[in-house]
């Protein structure tokens, strides 16, 4: 029995308007994230992660467009909604914390007006009881002494602080989803253990769904239940966690998971991908990935795989056609 | 904080006698016998010009004078003026004041309408209300500040008889000149509020009403550029982003947060404006016969009066050194992360 998925993105295409060119960033994304899952959306940068994720909730640039596709949350299209009924749904509904923690954070505010104005622009609350709820949340997300933390500005807290006081005021109203787009890559490595950690735990206290954005595989297989692999705005594969870490099917992945594994293992050299991941604007006639796979041949620089589906994988890849295709 | 406003204010001296040196200096290069003529009215003293040197010691040496100067000034005797016919310190006393009101009343103006129009050409870029608002600023930066004076003035005073110039009317100089008006603070606009001469208030305040458009245009189309710019700069902010993340209304995420951190440059720039203000009214105020400071200063530099210079430069090297200080200390109450120490 199937759950009906709490967000359904479906053909989501993002571009961006250049000098009267539009250059599509995304090029069609779908897939569906069920309640209290994590999905990994994992890429190399200028892939179209973070550009995905401010789709989701209308927060693109101003130069960018959204081409295409629906973004369905329990069954309504954010894309359609008026900005009334978008802005409920922020922070409320879906919450989303960034990359950079420190630039996230207004730094002529308190930490305490910042959390105090969430809450009181989803809820009707008194400003005191609002602090309540602040402090209380600060203690939760393992900020010591919240009450006299309550009134500084972010410039008196650390990354790692800042990135806490983030996910205090995403998970403020308890939301169905949380975004989190690269959350730890700005921190040193010991205080991204501590937040990845706080994440996890959070997401199973709380039940949200999380759509997890990084580029580093590890954190991925650490947090996440499912994978997305994104390339040159293309979804390569997508996989629940095992089965990716352990059958890669896409040579992407492969490569991907290749390099990471001999990191772990101290090797002297690094068996990177060779080549350059493609330069968006030149969409290629094939798949974006040929000009730097072993296994390439002919057609697959000049036709773009389809999404294959294999069990409860998917994979974008001429290798993996079933065979008695019509193809 | 307190530390550092001792400290700044430590510094006061020094500017005042770096800057009024430099003047002593370039005075010096007058003979003394020119230096002396000034205090001579009557054609027929002329043989007492060496009197008047000897009694004055205007051929010591330069530091001699100037200590002597310093001396007095120490004491508050700035000298006297023979170009506004009194002492230097009572002519200050007397303009200054004029000058304070239509500098204030004049940043008002420039403040509200700049960062009203800058913040709004920002939020709407590229729509109409951006195009007319950078139409107008352009508009204000070219219009010479004389064309634009003599402009209203022929309008408003000439044609329609809406303003007239001077710092009041006649009845005005008679009610505030009176036994029963009682100067509290000097400034008009305050004396005759707390004398409940409401009529003089609105007198005085109808004549700042020409002179302060005026000085307002070309500091309002600074004003409004760099509104602008700034604002555009902090809407493209990361935390811009998150606090529409958060379901913030779209006026707080304006208002309150990029507008909160666009202003900070506001400040700097209304400061400068305003001491330049204080200044450099001189065009505007001879235009608009307004009894301000300026005018003062044009007269004294025009007919070589020395004591009158020292004393605008006095005046306005310490009117730079407090204005600054102020505009610091408004930054604090701002910009959390600056701390002054
Ligand atoms: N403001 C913008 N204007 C023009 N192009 C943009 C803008 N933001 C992103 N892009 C383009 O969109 C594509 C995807 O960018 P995106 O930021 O989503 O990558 P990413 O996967 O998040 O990378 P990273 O790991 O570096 O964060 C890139 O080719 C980038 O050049
Ligand atoms: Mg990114």
């Amino acid at each position: 029995m199937s759950v009906s998925p709490i967000l359904e993105v479906r053909n989501l295409q993002i571009s961006f308007v250049e000098q009267n060119r539009n250059r599509l960033v995304l090029r069609g994304l779908s897939y569906s994230l069920e309640k209290g899952r994590v999905l990994a959306v994992v890429g190399e940068s200028g892939s179209g992660k973070t550009v995905h994720a401010l789709g989701l909730l209308s927060l693109l640039p101003a130069a960018a467009r959204i081409s295409g596709g629906e973004v369905r949350y329990k069954g309504q299209n954010l894309l359609a909604c008026s900005a009334e009924q978008l802005r409920q749904i922020r922070g409320a509904k879906i919450a989303m914390i960034f990359q950079d923690p420190s630039a996230s954070l207004n730094p002529v505010l308190t930490v305490g007006q910042q959390l105090i104005e969430t809450l009181r622009a989803h809820e009707s609350i008194s400003k005191e009881e609002a602090a309540r709820k602040a402090i209380e949340l600060l203690d939760k997300v393992g900020i010591p002494n919240p009450e006299k933390r309550l009134d500084e500005y972010p410039f008196q807290f650390s990354g790692g602080m800042c990135q806490r006081v983030m996910i205090a005021m995403a998970l403020a109203l308890k939301p169905d989803i949380l975004i989190a787009d690269e959350p730890t890559t700005a921190l040193d490595v010991t205080i991204q253990a501590q937040i990845l950690r706080l994440m996890k735990d959070l997401q199973q206290e709380y039940g949200m769904a999380v759509i997890f954005i990084t580029h580093n595989l590890a954190l991925a297989a650490a947090i996440a239940d499912d994978v997305l692999v994104l390339y040159g705005g293309l979804c390569m594969e997508q996989a629940p966690a095992e089965k990716l870490f352990t059958h890669p099917l896409h040579p992407y992945t492969q490569g991907l998971l290749g390099s990471l594994v001999s990191v772990s293992r101290k090797t002297e050299h690094l068996p990177a991908i060779p080549g350059n991941p493609p330069i968006a604007g030149e969409p290629l006639p094939g798949c974006p990935f040929a000009p730097r796979c072993s296994q390439a041949t002919e057609k697959c620089s000049q036709k773009l795989p389809p999404l294959f589906a294999k069990g409860s994988c998917y994979v974008r890849c001429w290798l993996e056609e079933p065979h008695g295709s019509t193809h | 904080m307190l530390r550092y406003i001792i400290r700044r204010l430590l510094l006061l001296p020094l500017v005042m006698v770096g800057v009024t040196f430099l003047l002593f200096l370039l005075t010096q290069r007058l003979s003394p016998e020119m230096r002396a003529s000034l205090y001579v009215r009557d054609a027929r003293q002329m043989g007492a010009l060496e009197e008047v040197i000897s009694q004055y010691g205007l051929r010591d040496p330069v530091l001699k004078q100037y200590g002597r100067w310093m001396k007095n000034v120490i004491k508050g005797d700035l000298g006297y003026s023979p170009s506004a016919n009194m002492p230097v310190a009572k002519a200050i006393k007397e303009y200054l004041p004029a000058t304070i009101q239509l500098a204030v009343v004049t940043m008002l103006l420039v403040v509200f309408f700049g960062v009203w129009f800058g913040a709004s050409s920002a939020v709407h870029k590229d729509k109409w209300q951006d195009t007319l608002v950078r139409l107008v600023s352009v508009g204000g930066f070219s219009l010479p500040i004389f064309v634009l004076g003599l402009l209203l003035l022929m309008v408003f005073y000439g044609k329609l008889g809406w303003f007239s110039p001077g710092g009041y009317s006649f009845q005005t100089d008679l009610i505030i000149h009176g036994v029963s008006f009682k100067t509290y603070t000097g400034f008009l606009l305050i004396d005759s509020l707390l004398n409940g001469q409401f009529r003089v208030f609105v007198d005085v305040l109808s004549h700042l009403v020409l002179p302060a458009v005026t000085l307002c245009i070309g500091s309002f189309a600074l004003m409004v550029r760099v509104m602008r710019s700034s604002m555009l700069e902090e809407l493209n902010k990361e935390y811009v982003r998150s606090a529409r993340a958060k379901g913030l209304y779209e006026r707080q995420v304006i208002y309150k947060h990029a507008g909160k951190n666009a202003i900070i440059p506001v400040i700097t720039l209304a400061s400068i404006q305003f001491i330049r203000l204080l200044g450099g009214t001189v065009i505007v105020e001879t235009i608009f016969d307004y009894p301000g400071i300026g005018r003062f200063g044009v007269l004294a530099a025009q007919q070589l009066d020395i004591a009158g210079i020292l004393g605008f430069s006095l005046m306005v090297a310490v009117l730079f050194v407090v204005g600054n200080l102020l505009s610091d200390i408004l930054y604090t109450a701002v910009d959390p992360r600056i701390r002054l120490e």
